[in-house]
């Protein structure tokens, strides 16, 4: 099916029309954990989408001479190893953020979206269709990430990028400063599922088809 | 497509060249990535012991960097744990050996978790008694590294101590900063640990690590009285409130203190320094000695 599809079409229909995380419910785990900051929400989703990109491009290459009875187990090793790969770089490249998502940068082996478009695309596609429709899932869990990122950074920490937006109420030396008092509940695990929650609204009003019947 | 690729050899050419491809790449990576990520450790290590002598991102800023800022201010010292004396030159002597091959200023290129896992034959270890080794590390070092802050002015700001010990999952490694008087703790942080995040993992946490400063580490008797106790210890001189949920991550901590700051582990280089320093007053220097690990 997806052959005909242009690389426009697998780029931009995961990020709205399929999004793996606000339509397919996909990796939300990692959602949660690495959102209360921007600068980690940017790491992992280049993280997430490297390894889409690479695991489903290699998927697709040796697709033909995987034998079916250990598919997943080879998708598992492939998957595997970008992760690995990714995981190295950081720690030597970007340190400070590789610990801060200590081992979440790991668990991407875990995340379902990598899997699924390993086993329900890449399976049955050319490599370079593979590619864009890893980039494209990659996006789709990005642009959810940015979003949580944002609003779980700016309101709990009232900051972007850790750069100072909203100045936070607090007294240095005797002067209060500042007048906004951050919401500590935007810091912890749980405002991500009401933020995702109000994305899959947002975006379930703006496409009607995407309403599941009840 | 190929009409036999679920063949039984198939499946086995395809699970063994997979298997040696991706071997290779990762272990490709990892050879290939080595010097960037121990330059990063090593840089993160520095950085964790310039924030546990107080310094900010500003004083680094200031000095140009974490490695300038801690050249100028820290003097790095090799002990012999058994003795306390500084031993840089045996310390290299024994590294060069095991190492088999030489090497340039010890002080820098001396990693002390690696020779704690030599074996003894080689002269960088000792291997403990299970008396002895209360956070289960099974092998110590001869040599340590001391960190020392002066002052400007050539004075003794902080002696910043090494220390490692197991909490539930994984060895913690962090440092120890303590104020001259070798009794009040200035400070401590963890580098390396891998706890429960949210439990055990807070031993990282700021609030946590700010409960530590200005306790004290022996008792009269000269034995290492700091201790992780539940419950609150704002009035407790030597006691830290425990993390909740993370009572073997605690225990750990406690006694990776009672470790490092006892016989066994900086205990005689502290006595050294101490009857050292003749300005001390004579109760301060006579308080230390005693038996521990009771």
């Amino acid at each position: 099916m997806a052959s005909k599809s242009s690389v426009k079409e697998l780029i931009l229909d995961p990020v709205f029309n399929n999004n793996p995380i606000a339509l397919q419910i996909l990796g939300i785990c990692s959602a949660l954990a690495v959102t209360t900051k921007l600068s980690t929400s940017l790491t992992m989703s280049i993280a997430v989408l490297a390894v889409t990109a690479c695991s489903s491009a290699a998927v697709a290459l040796i697709r033909d001479r995987i034998p079916s009875s250990i598919r997943i187990i080879v998708q598992m090793t492939i998957i595997a190893s970008f992760v690995i790969l990714v995981d190295q770089i950081l720690k030597a490249f970007a340190f400070q953020l590789s610990k801060e998502l200590s081992v979440f940068v790991g668990l991407i082996i875990t995340n379902c979206i990598v899997m699924g478009r390993a086993e329900g695309f890449a399976m049955k596609n050319t490599a370079s269709d593979s590619f864009w429709d890893g980039v494209g899932n990659g996006l789709g869990y990005s642009l959810i990430l940015m979003v949580v990122g944002f609003f779980r950074e700016l309101f709990g920490s009232g900051t972007l990028f850790g750069i100072t937006v909203l100045p936070k109420k607090e007294i240095i030396d005797g002067v209060s400063q500042g007048w906004y008092e951050p919401n500590g509940l935007l810091l912890l695990s749980p405002s991500a599922f009401f933020i995702i929650g109000i994305f899959i609204w947002v975006l379930r009003t703006w496409k009607p088809d995407q309403v599941e019947e009840a | 497509m190929q009409p036999n690729k679920d063949s039984l050899s198939n499946t086995l050419i395809v699970a063994t060249v997979l298997c040696l491809v991706c071997a290779l790449v990762v272990s490709a990576a990892a050879v290939v990535l080595k010097p960037y990520q121990s330059k990063n450790a090593q840089l993160d290590r520095i950085k964790n012991i310039l924030g546990v002598t107080g310094f900010t991102q500003e004083d680094i800023k200031a000095a140009g960097g974490v490695e300038p800022l801690f050249a100028e201010r820290f003097d790095v010292q090799i002990v012999d744990l058994r003795s306390g004396k500084e031993a840089a030159e045996q310390c290299k002597v024994a590294v060069e050996k095991a190492r088999d091959r030489s090497i340039g200023d010890i002080h820098s290129e001396y990693d002390q978790l690696w020779a704690s896992k030599t074996p003894p034959a080689k002269g960088l270890s000792v291997e403990l008694a299970k008396k002895e080794d209360p956070c289960g590390i099974k092998k110590r070092e001869i040599y340590s590294q001391v960190f020392v802050l002066k002052n400007k002015a050539g004075e003794v700001e902080r002696y910043v101590f090494p220390v490692r010990g197991n909490g539930l999952w994984s060895l913690m490694q962090g440092y120890l900063a303590v104020e001259p008087d070798f009794q009040t703790v200035a400070g401590l942080t963890f580098y390396q640990q891998g706890e429960t995040p949210g439990l055990g993992g807070e031993v990282e946490n700021k609030q946590w690590k700010k409960k530590w400063l200005k306790k004290q580490i022996y008792d009269a008797q000269g034995d290492v009285a700091l201790k992780v106790i539940k419950g609150d210890q704002t009035k407790n001189p030597n006691g830290v409130d425990a993390l909740s949920g993370a009572t073997i991550t605690s225990n750990g901590v406690s006694s990776m203190l009672d470790f490092w700051m006892g016989k066994n582990g900086f205990g005689p280089y502290i006595q050294l320094k101490k009857s050292g320093s003749l300005d001390k007053s004579n109760d301060q220097a006579s308080t230390f000695g005693g038996s521990h690990g009771q």
